[in-house]
């Protein structure tokens, strides 16, 4: 029963999404070098992860180092649910239950241009430029490529494998400068039915957090409030900034990163300190703004460049 | 600043300019205050981290910079300034160019640090609140520099302070990776994924 009314969704929003790619493929034009078919994947891989059951083995690769997990994600009537469980390292477990299937966040809205390019707004065809290819076979299934490469020097690029029947993503690379790959991700095995496996010890279980708009709004001391004055292109806020919260974080739909400012109690030799793991980069700046001594942070999936250029901006908001 | 001077800006910095780039840059960094600020403080910065030692160079080095573009620009050049075939002909020395106008920049950015009174320079406020007495913007006949600044030493991050840096930058990863990754296993394609990225996830 409930997997006829699965079927029967699935193939409801398919037909939306090929209509959207036909549109699509019209409007190009609208927006120089937007390749329609690509964007249409992108689409439909947004979408997927709200439509289709599965559960698999996933590899992320960092230079030397490599992770295994098992991931689970379940749709079911109106809610996803879904488990990453480490089967190497520190064998954590994270769990997501009962997410609204129609609460669509800011990166996943930012990779739905479909519609918006007829109306001339290339939303992420202007930061990067897509390209479609066959893909290869990943975890037994037959995959379409996607190459994505940003159009400017504030994110990386990435090689994506889509699934051909359900656009799930099998496989991501992220590509830094000289196409060096920063990061792998890949499905080892994956299925697309309901079972998960036993057996797997688990030595710590999170839950993962959910934005609850507005409710945390804490009345900011007069003068501690900021704001960062300039994020690149197509970057915008994964949710309502708080005043005075330590915390601001940003998307283009494929790259994340956050803004981090702790006032100091005393002096700082200014400077800045650069850790790189995989893909993701930690830069931490020492500096005074309006006189007063301030640790930025920033933390993303982004080039160097960029978050020095995003911690230069920061300031008091007056 | 605009989009797209911010972007040659950048470029310059990481050594990555086209000829093109270089220009735009030159063209403006005289007249455009938030431009000649913002390169003070990427250079700053830029410096601090790489620990160049640059004390022993010249300020008048970008008076050369401009008479090295002056001489490559041959009439017929000119006129395809703009073309691609120009700007892969010659990267060689575009990237000369751009490392030379970079370095200028670099003292500029630590002399004004060590007139602001800082004990190392990096400190953006002072850079900012000062007047310009840089390299680049003298050369280009806004201020005029005294001429002891060239020779005195320069303050360089020690490297203390330095592995400091580097040591604040990796605890601040462990700190702050989970709560990014909150953010990002919503808004990024891979899911949950985001969470495997973290050193030690907490409950």
């Amino acid at each position: 029963m409930l997997q006829n009314l699965l079927g029967h969704r699935c193939l409801h929003v398919l037909l939306a999404t090929m209509s959207v790619a036909m549109v699509g493929v019209a409007s190009a034009a609208v927006c120089p070098g937007a390749d329609a078919t690509a964007l249409s994947w992108l689409d439909k891989m947004s979408r997927s992860v709200r439509q289709v059951s599965y559960n698999g083995v996933v590899t992320l690769q960092r230079g030397d180092d490599m992770q295994v997990m098992q991931i689970s994600h379940s749709v079911g009537e109106g809610t996803i649910s879904e488990r990453l469980t480490e089967l190497t390292g520190q064998g954590a477990q994270v769990e997501r239950a009962d997410h609204p299937v129609a609460c669509i966040h800011p990166g996943h809205k930012l990779l739905r241009v479909g519609a918006d390019l007829q109306v001339g707004r290339c939303g992420i065809a202007q930061h990067y430029r897509f390209s479609v290819t066959d893909g290869e076979r990943v975890a037994g299934r037959k995959a379409v490529r996607i190459r994505i490469e940003p159009r400017d020097m504030y994110r990386f690029g990435y090689v994506m494998e889509l699934d051909r029947e359900t656009a799930l993503l099998l496989q991501a690379e992220t590509v830094g400068r000289g196409s060096k790959t920063l990061e792998k991700f890949q499905f080892a095995n994956l299925s697309y039915s309901g079972q998960i496996l036993g057996g797997i010890e688990v030595n710590l279980v999170h839950e993962a957090q959910h934005p609850h708009p507005r409710t945390a709004a804490t009345s900011a001391a007069p003068g501690d409030a900021w704001s960062v004055g300039w994020v690149p292109g197509g970057f915008a806020s994964t949710d309502t900034p708080v005043g005075s919260s330590g915390r601001r974080t940003y998307t283009d739909g494929l790259a994340v990163f956050s803004v981090f400012l702790e006032q100091l109690g005393r002096e700082i030799r200014p400077g800045e300190g650069v850790v790189r793991r995989g893909s993701t980069l930690s830069y931490t700046r020492g500096m005074h703004l309006a006189g007063r001594p301030v640790l930025i942070t920033v933390i993303g999936e982004v080039p160097v460049n960029t978050a020095r250029m995003v911690a230069d901006s920061v300031d008091w908001t007056r | 600043m605009t989009e797209r001077m911010r972007e040659s800006l950048s470029a310059l910095l990481d050594d990555e300019a086209n000829e093109l780039e270089l220009e735009r840059v030159l063209s403006h960094i005289a007249e455009n205050d938030d431009l000649r600020q913002a390169w003070v403080r990427y250079n700053a910065v830029r410096a601090a981290v790489s620990g160049h030692q640059l004390a022993y160079m010249k300020l008048d080095i970008s008076s050369q910079v401009q008479q090295v573009i002056a001489e490559q620009r041959t009439p017929s050049a000119a006129q395809t300034a703009t073309s691609l075939r120009q700007r892969f002909l010659r990267p060689v020395a575009s990237l000369a160019i751009a490392a030379s106008v970079a370095a200028t920049v670099v003292i500029g950015g630590q002399q004004l640090a060590q007139i602001g009174g800082a004990q190392s320079y990096g400190n953006s406020q002072a850079v900012a609140a000062s007047a310009s007495p840089v390299g680049l913007v003298n050369s280009l006949g806004a201020t005029t520099v005294q001429a002891s600044y060239g020779t005195q030493t320069v303050p360089v991050l020690r490297p203390a302070t330095r592995t400091a840096y580097q040591q604040l930058a990796r605890q601040r990863m462990q700190k702050y990776m989970q709560e990014h990754a909150e953010q990002a296993a919503l808004n990024s394609p891979q899911g949950l994924i985001p969470f495997a990225r973290v050193p030690r996830i907490r409950e």
